[in-house]
């Protein structure tokens, strides 16, 4: 018996690593058409492209981009021409993402049955309720308080203009 | 009945041409109305209470830095020149809805009263640390909008469905569900700036204004309304029935841009609104929490790919946003 424990260990060990191994790596989908880069830099060199709804894998992530690997090529992209998890399941695991991210461990997505919904329906009906309002008021907090806020965690503020639209849309 | 059905729709196409030149601002005499209870007192509520923090919140903030990039389109800044001619006839300016250009008091008056409804479909969820937490995150952001003296006030409502509301005048919901979909404060900047987008481009009260407008093209609301003068709740409809309405698809892709502009302007990490943009595309299409957010949504996916167009570069040399997770208030 032992020496079969042993072995059954020693075959299934990594197998086990395998598994973890694969599940670390995320699939996503392309949301537009766009050339992938050797470094995640616009200037960098380019290593190849996919189209609109091709699926790939997400390997890595560092600031605004995404490093991902089509069937033909890996390439760094920016995160936003990337639809995480597959296109048809609804809920895939966070993997290395979550990691890159920092938040291994939690905003797993799983499905909630509304338990209280808040259907058209509901609001059509809704009667004011005065005494709601005031709490919400009462926990309203004054622009010194927020700037007070922000310090306390490090927030500063950036420079940075509003984004404008851009002609062409999604398609 | 083709005769009616002829007729009907001619008038129709009055409506829409009278409308139209409404709109436009053309030809309008009078566009307002008397007013009196709830109005009334919300607004001087209102502006008592922003007159009151007002000497703090002027030197705390900082608008002017961000006027040049106001996306608030012209018409909203227009010249105030009827609510002059028409105030007079009424004790106080309080006292009208001037429907073409209507006053911040009027505009925070109408959002109190949906504010009212939306919370009498979905109280707050009792927890005073958790409407503090995003009170504070969300007076932040709006710090950095282009409505910074606005008296802002956030809450999260008892609801497992996934979504988020915005009123009129400085009023933003949040559902529970929604909250517990967060692991950072940096998603949590980006979907209440969504909403503070909603605010400043004043999308709501645009539908709200149209809708009035044709009412009066179409002579509705040329009378009396009885001894409870409910302007307001004539304005809105039905409860918070305003809120269930879709918006144009641009106001929602507009307040994608705002809400990720003003979270990155206020030192988060600029994706927080596109993680929980992801999330909320990998809910099934089935999945009851989402049902009426992707009823008045364009799809994540389209809205994300959207953003991704205006943010193009953009984003490259922003570094250092925070994302906060360690202080981000955990609801259990």
């Amino acid at each position: 018996m032992r020496p079969l424990n042993r072995l059954l260990i020693a075959v299934s060990l990594p197998a086990l690593l395998l598994v973890n191994l694969s599940m670390a790596a995320e699939t996503g989908s392309a949301l537009k058409n766009d050339t992938m880069r050797v470094e995640p830099f616009a200037d960098a060199k380019v290593t190849g492209s996919f189209n609109r709804g091709e699926s790939l894998e997400i390997l890595n992530k560092k600031g605004a981009w995404l490093q991902v690997k089509t069937k033909k090529n890996t390439g760094w992209v920016r995160l936003l021409s990337i639809k995480r998890g597959s296109s048809g399941a609804s809920n895939q695991a966070a993997g290395a993402l979550a990691v890159a991210s920092g938040r291994a461990g939690t905003g797993q997505v799983i499905s909630t049955t509304g338990i209280r919904g808040l259907s058209a329906e509901d609001l059509k009906a809704a009667k004011f309720n005065e005494a709601e309002v005031k709490t919400m008021e009462s926990y309203t907090q004054n622009a010194n308080q927020g700037k007070q806020f922000a310090s306390a965690g490090g927030l500063k503020t950036v420079p940075f203009a509003n984004l404008k639209a851009v002609d062409g849309g999604s398609k | 009945m083709s005769q009616l059905n002829k007729s009907s729709m001619k008038i129709n196409m009055l409506i829409s041409a009278v409308l139209a030149s409404l709109l436009a601002g053309l030809s309008i005499s009078s566009s307002a109305f008397d007013l009196q209870g709830t109005l009334k007192d919300a607004a001087k509520k209102q502006i008592e209470e922003q007159l009151g923090q007002s000497t703090n919140s002027q030197q705390a903030t900082t608008p002017d830095n961000q006027s040049a990039t106001t996306p608030t389109p012209a018409d909203s800044t227009a010249p105030d020149s009827v609510s002059s001619t028409i105030a007079t006839t009424a004790e106080t300016p309080q006292a009208t809805i001037n429907w073409k250009n209507p006053s911040t008091a009027e505009e925070i008056a109408l959002g109190r009263e949906i504010t009212g409804n939306l919370l009498g479909a979905a109280p707050l969820v009792k927890n005073e640390a958790l409407q503090k937490y995003v009170n504070s995150v969300g007076r932040w952001v709006a710090s950095q909008s282009e409505r910074p003296d606005l008296p802002w006030h956030f809450g999260v409502i008892e609801s497992d469905d996934l979504n988020a509301f915005a009123a009129p005048g400085g009023y933003v919901m949040i559902t529970k569900g929604l909250y517990k979909k967060m692991s950072n404060e940096a998603q949590l900047a980006g979907v209440l700036g969504h909403e503070i987008g909603h605010v400043v481009a004043k999308h709501q009260l645009k539908v709200l204004q149209k809708q009035q407008l044709l009412n009066l093209g179409a002579g509705f609301l040329n009378k009396k309304i009885g001894k409870d003068n409910k302007i307001i709740s004539q304005a809105i409809g039905s409860g918070a029935e305003i809120s269930a309405r879709s918006l144009d698809k641009s106001a929602e892709f507009e307040a994608d841009r705002l809400g990720l502009s003003y979270a990155t302007r206020s030192g988060y990490e600029p994706f927080g609104l596109t993680d929980i943009l992801q999330l909320l595309g990998q809910t099934g299409k089935n999945d009851n929490s989402v049902a009426l957010l992707f009823k008045t949504h364009p799809h994540p996916d389209e809205r994300l790919a959207t953003l991704g167009n205006s943010v193009g570069s953009k984003l490259d040399n922003i570094k250092n946003g925070k994302t906060l997770e360690n202080r981000f208030y955990q609801l259990k």
